[in-house]
């Protein structure tokens, strides 16, 4: 761009309104670069899936490990049952949505730190928000980096317009570190194929949907879905990562396929 | 609600392991699940007040601008706790428009911006220095904001929300669409705290810009949902503060104020209406 119409759009930006929406966006004509287009954000589910144990867990990290010589992965974690635990304690105790938000970070650190150590002697670091300048390293030496799934939002966390549960949590936030660098793919590993059109833990009746637009998913408005809602609202108006893949990660070789990019569980595009 | 009972369950045929709860084996995604936690919430700072101090409607226009607003904020520290979080300004708005033409995505701008802020709070630090407020490093200042404003009459901090590269992409271009208005109003939310006024250059909100068309309609008060059946062009703060004060708990409305009319800070922190208020529907 030129010096002139660099310093219009300084000139705008400075102008009274920032909040021109359509103004400013006339202005933005550059496409988004893409930081880290050779990475694959692989999260891994709190309550579907480490806290499983082992059972669920060893296999999944042998496949991670196979899978290092050809993929880069961020790999984020969930929170699960301990969160829940807080959560609940938290709301009888009367802890706004910002301290949940704090708590539930808490959690998924300490499954971060689980699956870090069993890939520790691999060499996979882990990371924590602050230390996110050094990932770009870590993936060209170690292909893979362990991060906290739960965006920093801490006390800052928005409140849901239902109830008090911290809206963006560990989808939210995994699926974010894949937009924002413009990542290879969004992978989440559940223990369910995907999405069913309703809890198939709970409703033997549910069907499986292989593949879903979100405004199709909107307009089918089912009580309980897969992921968090507010990873459907941000896909609508993502620059780079208009799909995601949930995976059952308790069948051996899907995160391969789905690595590969076969469509192995519900594919969910905006 | 009795979350007492924290026993270590295995459930038969199910393979993960719980922790006894309220929310144990749900989906937090169940809408009737979430409808269940809506509890009621304890206010941590019910006396503190949160301003958020305009970078470029204030700071950047120097000692005119600033001093005669130091005074005032001076002045009330000695009757309010206040909990001052500042704009970026035009180095904000100078690094987007960097950034923007670099090809930097939302993430990266947000964490960009907030550095600007912390600037500016560094600036106003050091005159309310004498006062014993200082700017606050962003990674301290949410746990330790009960301790620092029981100690001092007042804190400093960039208005940032602490999103970072977890910013949301916008509808439309890319500029993060949390700001510092948008920040302090979320502190102010999760903490309780008793107003949260931002100080900008203007009277308050009108119905078109008023340094574009002489004409613009003061706005004395509206709530959420006429400003979104308005669609007002240009508003003086944060568009998506519109969004965040409809599902707030505890801060129900905000004021803007002027600041470069001083006088109308202590008024504005006893709750009088001296500017424009935004307010949540009627429930």
């Amino acid at each position: 761009m030129d010096k002139e119409i660099l310093d219009r759009m300084t000139m705008a930006l400075m102008g009274a309104s920032p909040t021109d929406d359509e103004m400013m966006a006339s202005l933005d004509n550059q496409p988004v670069v893409q930081i880290l287009p050779d990475a694959n954000v692989v999260k891994v589910g709190g309550q579907s899936f480490i806290d499983r144990g082992r059972a669920a867990v060893f296999p999944l990290i042998e496949e991670i490990v196979e899978n290092l010589p050809r993929h880069k992965m961020i790999i984020g974690t969930g929170a699960g049952t301990r969160a829940r635990h807080a959560y609940s304690v938290g709301l009888d105790l009367g802890m706004p949505t910002g301290v949940l938000s704090v708590l539930g970070f808490f959690v998924s650190i300490q499954n971060a730190k689980m699956i870090h150590y069993l890939l520790a002697k691999h060499g996979i670091p882990s990371i924590e928000p602050a230390q996110f300048a050094q990932l770009p390293l870590y993936l060209a030496e170690r292909q893979a980096c362990v991060s906290v799934g739960m965006p920093p939002y801490a006390y800052w966390q928005p409140n849901p317009a239902i109830g008090r549960i911290p809206p963006h949590r560990t989808d939210t936030g995994c699926y974010l570190i894949s937009e924002v660098l413009g990542a290879r793919s969004m992978i989440f590993v559940k223990d369910e194929d995907g999405l069913y059109t309703a809890d198939p833990k709970k409703d033997r009746n549910a069907r499986f949907i292989p593949k879903i637009t979100v405004e199709e998913l909107e307009q089918l408005d089912l009580a309980d879905v897969v992921l968090e809602r507010s990873v459907f609202e941000l896909m609508k108006t993502a620059k780079h990562r208009r799909s995601v893949q949930i995976i059952n990660g308790l069948k051996k070789g899907n995160l391969t396929r789905a690595l590969n990019g076969e469509p192995v569980g519900t594919i969910i595009s905006a | 609600m009795s979350s007492s009972d924290t026993s270590f369950t295995e459930i038969p045929a199910d393979g993960r392991h719980h922790v006894k709860s309220m929310l144990m084996r749900e989906s937090l995604l169940d809408k009737k699940v979430m409808s269940s936690t809506e509890t009621p919430v304890v206010r941590m700072l019910p006396f503190a007040h949160v301003i958020k101090v305009g970078g470029r409607s204030i700071i950047d226009n120097g000692r005119k601008a600033t001093y005669p607003l130091v005074d005032a904020l001076a002045a009330a520290l000695d009757k309010f706790k206040l909990v001052i979080g500042l704009g970026g300004g035009i180095r904000s708005r100078h690094v987007t428009s960097i950034g923007m033409d670099l090809g930097l995505p939302t993430g990266v701008l947000a964490q960009l911006r907030i550095i600007d802020a912390l600037g500016n709070a560094h600036l106003l630090g050091t005159l309310l220095a004498p006062y014993g407020v200082v700017a606050i490093p962003p990674e301290i200042l949410g746990h330790m904001l009960p301790f620092f404003i029981k100690s001092a009459p007042g804190v400093i901090c960039n208005g940032d929300p602490p999103f970072s590269i977890w910013e949301h992409p916008p509808r439309l271009g890319r500029i993060p669409p949390h700001r510092t208005d948008a920040g302090t109003f979320l502190l102010a939310e999760c903490y309780g705290c008793a107003t949260h006024t931002l100080i900008k250059d203007v009277d308050g909100l009108y119905d078109a810009d008023p340094n574009a068309n002489p004409n613009a309609n003061f706005i004395k008060e509206i709530t959420v949902s006429e400003l979104k059946e308005r669609n007002i062009s240009t508003l003086p703060f944060d568009r998506v503060l519109i969004d965040l004060l409809a599902c707030a708990r505890q801060v129900k409305c905000f004021q803007i104020i002027n600041g470069l009319k001083p006088h109308l800070l202590e008024p504005a922190l006893r709750g009088e209406h001296v500017g424009t208020i935004v307010r949540q529907d009627a429930s």
